[in-house]
């Protein structure tokens, strides 16, 4: 990080202190300063062709400020004295009518450990050519226009580069730089009257060597997912197995799952697991759920959080026992525990808990394991790979559309079904009804990774 | 230092080519407290000029935050390269933007100034207090939230070939949960409501006190409401679902983006879409509604907002456009081109989209149903450009022989938006824009609103089959 954006890390690190000096002289306990820079430029396509090039840089303060147990937060997108001093008295202001949170907190951190990944820039993206990104752009493109059936709806090719920072008045310094290639694809397949539901894709490279190759096999995959949907028919409705692919696990069921996970939703009780019940079993004993925000090729890798807390890797659940929560300090407070670096958001808000790389781990069968089985029990069955619907995290419930499945009976594909709903419930999904996991995983959207799983005890209703 | 209109002015003089630049300064303020807790109260200052031109049929943009003459004459710079770049790669140029009558003027809605001078502290007093009504309303009720979130826009859009327009105002919404819990079961419920103008224009219709019973009342309710089995049959959606079917199935499908790109509405204008009773309009401003949640005087391109017929009496009429798409179906663009900040670019997005009233009462129109539900209190929903949608709704009602009977829990709906208008044989005469509080997406946020009447048709269900 040494050589690049140093005239930019030095003005973030000026306005950052100047901000949290402006904030303590305004009446402030403690208080802490989150900043950004960002640099990006992005090609934009649209109806088949390449619609807008564009340019975009800023910085971006914000300051939480505590007065005893009131906290209040505002934030701006200047570097400009007078802006970050009117912002400092703002965040003083609404402690100063804020009730009490006893919770509210601002800690020391410590330093990040030796493992976390500290290089997140690659020198050949920081100085990419606008020729290159043009390049990169026209590959995307004649990749996703060779099937005359696919429709690129809309797409971007963006070339970003950026720095973190997070500053207290207890003494945590913390700073990050980052830069990352990505792109993104939406479309549909379109064949005489026959029209697909519009997908998207957003992928991410950290390093310009393999950026070309991953746009390339990416838009390839993708827009044969979308051609294949021309294909449609109708399903049955029936309760019973139904396959869920790795996006749609992670849809569908890990993303409600991971409220249960939230230190916040803990503290507040509002979850449906508390600490009395760590090291229960609570999912199937097949289940591995971890978080690991070290995987430098995936987006939500980082070595500190929002509170600037180190990360690290760390099982939530493990063999279907649950092992730990996320917390940030405020949480970690309310339950008298330390934050695990899962505080999250940007200088314009206020922290609050998420994972960074969710992974559920591979199971012992092969998918193609599971499809037999499936088979075997059931004439026919629903593959499902988008969804679009409702996912309870309260109560578990999930209802909605699933985009683009396959329809199976006697042992093969049939084809495609629109306007399929299907229902059911993520606690029963992975506990009880919860049939099988394929050793085979997939990583979504350069994220989140998981198996393909078969359940059981799904409602599906046809169109 | 010299106003921000003729900073913007001076740069544009120095532009060879057309450009438009876009000043937006924000003021954003939230507060949110669930269980009597604060969670977050904040204050947000977002401002800059982006700044848009065209070079040889190819479009560039540059922003910054920047608010100096040097910053914005290489933001103008920046945008011109950028343009200049991307025109050797663009296969169908855009040709010369219509000729179009272009706003020149101050254009305010009013409430700006009386939110703006309304104290903070007030408003988080109010939110502290609604939270506290829902939570201690009902002993099965476990927790409560209460967030609200007021936006100051402050606007110049200038264009070289003519727009001139400073806009104001003010946007808010507010937004209450309930969860309730009794023998191991849990059930939520949503309140919300979202306005352009004053504190009390969110209030026109239930006080907060109001609105924190309805959606305590309803978690409670919820808790014992059976799962419903899925089907195809009548439904009666109400406005806001109306809402959602306008906006997100038949809505995205007619911006005129979509509609070259493939969408279900290509080449179908002029042609049966939907029922002969369905009128669909998209608008900035909305006749016998005042601060709707997507009013717009003028939109981010310099263009006076548009009323637009989409539909008229189950006849596609129009598409949704900016100017570029308007230069290409040769038509007037409609007002339609929005961005969300200084940084984004103007893009095709809807205003208040709605199905006009029609002559019976929703009272006529259950009475008149012999099977089906009746579905309210919608939980958000998505469309493709097949038009095919789901939206889920938490408060489904049976209604038999002519009466409401039980309540179930929230379901899925889907359908293909077209052909579930095509099914529409009954229009309520009472109207309500009722998706005030809500955004949509589309690679950058949009406040819009959406509803109309009650509308009795036919979709899916999705539900629990046995």
């Amino acid at each position: 990080m040494s050589q690049y954006f140093k005239s930019e890390r030095e003005k973030l690190e000026t306005a950052a202190e100047k901000l949290l000096a402006y904030a303590t002289k305004s009446g402030a306990d403690t208080a802490e300063v989150c900043g950004s820079y960002g640099l990006k430029t992005k090609i934009s396509l649209e109806k088949q062709d390449y619609q807008l090039a564009s340019s975009d840089d800023g910085y971006s303060l914000g300051v939480r400020v505590l007065k005893g147990h009131r906290q209040g937060f505002a934030s701006c997108n200047s570097t400009d004295p007078a802006e970050l001093k009117e912002i400092a008295i703002k965040a003083n202001e609404i402690a100063g009518f804020s009730p009490e949170n006893p919770h509210y907190s601002i800690q020391r951190a410590e330093n990040i450990p030796t493992e976390a990944p500290h290089n997140l820039v690659d020198p050949a993206l920081t100085d990419l050519s606008l020729q290159t990104q043009k390049d990169w752009t026209r590959l995307m493109v004649s990749e996703a226009t060779k099937d005359k059936r696919f429709r690129l709806n809309e797409g971007t090719v963006e070339i970003g580069t950026g720095l973190s920072l997070l500053i207290n008045s207890l003494g945590v310094r913390q700073m990050e730089a980052d830069t990352i290639a990505s792109w993104s694809l939406m479309g549909m397949g379109v064949e005489g009257n026959t029209i697909t539901s519009f997908d998207y894709f957003s992928e991410l490279s950290r390093k310009a060597a393999a950026t070309p190759e991953k746009i390339v096999l990416s838009t390839r995959k993708f827009v044969d997912e979308v051609i294949r949907n021309l294909t449609t028919g109708k399903s049955e409705s029936y309760k019973g197995l139904v396959i869920f692919t790795p996006r749609a696990v992670l849809d569908i069921l890990i993303s409600s799952l991971s409220y249960h996970f939230n230190g916040r939703a803990i503290a507040e009780n509002t979850g449906r697991w508390g600490l009395k019940d760590r090291d229960k079993t609570i999912l199937d004993s097949r289940l591995t759920l971890k978080d690991n925000p070290w995987l430098t090729d995936r987006a939500g890798c980082s070595s500190f959080d929002r509170e600037g807390t180190p990360t690290r890797p760390m099982a939530l659940i493990e063999n279907g026992v649950l092992k730990n929560f996320c917390l940030d300090h405020y949480s970690a407070h309310a339950l008298k525990l330390s934050s695990s670096g899962h505080a999250a958001g940007g200088p314009s808000s206020l922290p609050t808990v998420s994972t960074h790389t969710l992974c559920l781990s591979s199971g012992n069968e092969s998918k193609a394991s599971l499809f037999t089985r499936a088979q075997q029990e059931q004439k026919s069955f629903l593959v499902v790979h988008r969804y679009s619907g409702q996912s309870d995290p309260i109560t578990g419930d999930f209802s909605g559309v699933a985009k683009g499945a396959e329809w199976w009976a006697n042992g093969e594909r049939k084809y495609y079904v629109q306007e399929t709903l299907i229902s059911g419930n993520l606690f029963e999904a992975l506990g009880k009804d919860l049939v099988g996991i394929s050793h085979e995983t997939e990583v979504i959207d350069s994220d989140e990774e998981s198996p393909t799983l078969l359940i059981n005890n799904i409602s599906v209703t046809g169109g | 230092m010299k106003p921000i209109s003729e900073l913007l002015k001076e740069t544009l003089s120095k532009s060879p080519v057309w450009a438009e630049a876009r000043y937006h300064r924000r003021n954003s303020q939230s507060v949110s407290v669930q269980k009597g807790l604060v969670k977050q109260a904040k204050s947000n200052l977002t401002s800059g000029v982006g700044i848009r031109v065209l070079v040889d049929g190819a479009w560039g943009f540059s922003s910054t935050s920047d608010l100096t003459p040097q910053a914005l004459e290489k933001t103008l710079k920046l945008a011109i390269e950028c343009a200049k770049s991307l025109s050797q790669l663009k296969k169908a140029k855009v040709k010369k933007l219509p000729s179009t009558k272009l706003a020149a003027g101050e254009f305010k809605i009013p409430g700006y100034d009386v939110l703006k001078q309304m104290p903070f502290e007030q408003k988080l007093q109010a939110v502290l207090k609604a939270e506290e009504l829902t939570r201690k309303n009902s002993n099965l009720i476990t927790s409560a939230t209460c967030l609200y979130n007021e936006l100051f826009e402050d606007k110049i859009v200038m264009t070289t070939d003519g727009a001139n327009a400073a806009s104001q105002l003010a946007r808010n919404e507010i937004k209450l949960g309930a969860i309730a819990y009794k023998d191991g079961d849990m059930a939520e419920s949503h309140e919300s409501v979202g306005k352009t103008g004053s504190w009390d224009c969110l209030f026109s219709r239930n006080s907060l006190t109001q609105m924190s019973d309805n959606a305590a009342k309803l978690a409670v309710d919820l808790l014992s409401a059976p799962k419903i089995p899925g089907g195809t049959t009548t439904l009666i959606l109400s406005p806001a679902m109306v809402g959602l079917l306008s906006h997100e199935a038949i809505g995205h499908t007619v911006e005129a983006d979509f509609v070259l790109s493939g969408s279900v509405a290509q080449g179908k204008l002029g042609t049966q879409v939907a029922s002969p009773l369905v009128t669909m309009c998209d608008s900035g401003t909305v006749s016998g509604v005042e601060h709707s949640g997507g009013e717009l005087l003028v939109d981010d391109e310099g263009v006076i907002t548009q009323k637009t017929t989409i539909i008229k009496n189950g006849i596609l009429n129009s598409y949704l456009h900016n100017r570029e798409s308007a230069a290409i179906f040769g038509v007037e663009p409609t007002g339609n081109g929005r961005a969300w900040l200084y940084y984004d670019e103007p893009l095709i997005r809807m205003r208040n989209t709605y199905i006009e009233p029609g002559n019976e009462s929703l009272e006529e129109i259950i009475a008149s149903t012999k099977d089906g539900y009746l579905i309210d209190c919608p939980l958000g929903g998505q469309a493709d450009a097949t038009g095919e949608f789901m939206f889920g709704a938490q408060k489904v009602t049976k209604i038999e022989n002519g009466k409401l009977t039980k309540m179930f829990r929230g379901a899925t709906i889907s359908g293909q938006a077209f052909e579930v208008l095509s099914t529409v044989d009954a229009v309520s005469k009472e109207f309500l824009l009722d998706l005030g509080s809500g955004y949509c997406g589309k690679g950058q946020p949009a406040k819009v609103d959406a509803g109309g009447p009650y509308v009795r048709c036919q979709a899916t269900i999705g539900g629990v089959q046995e």
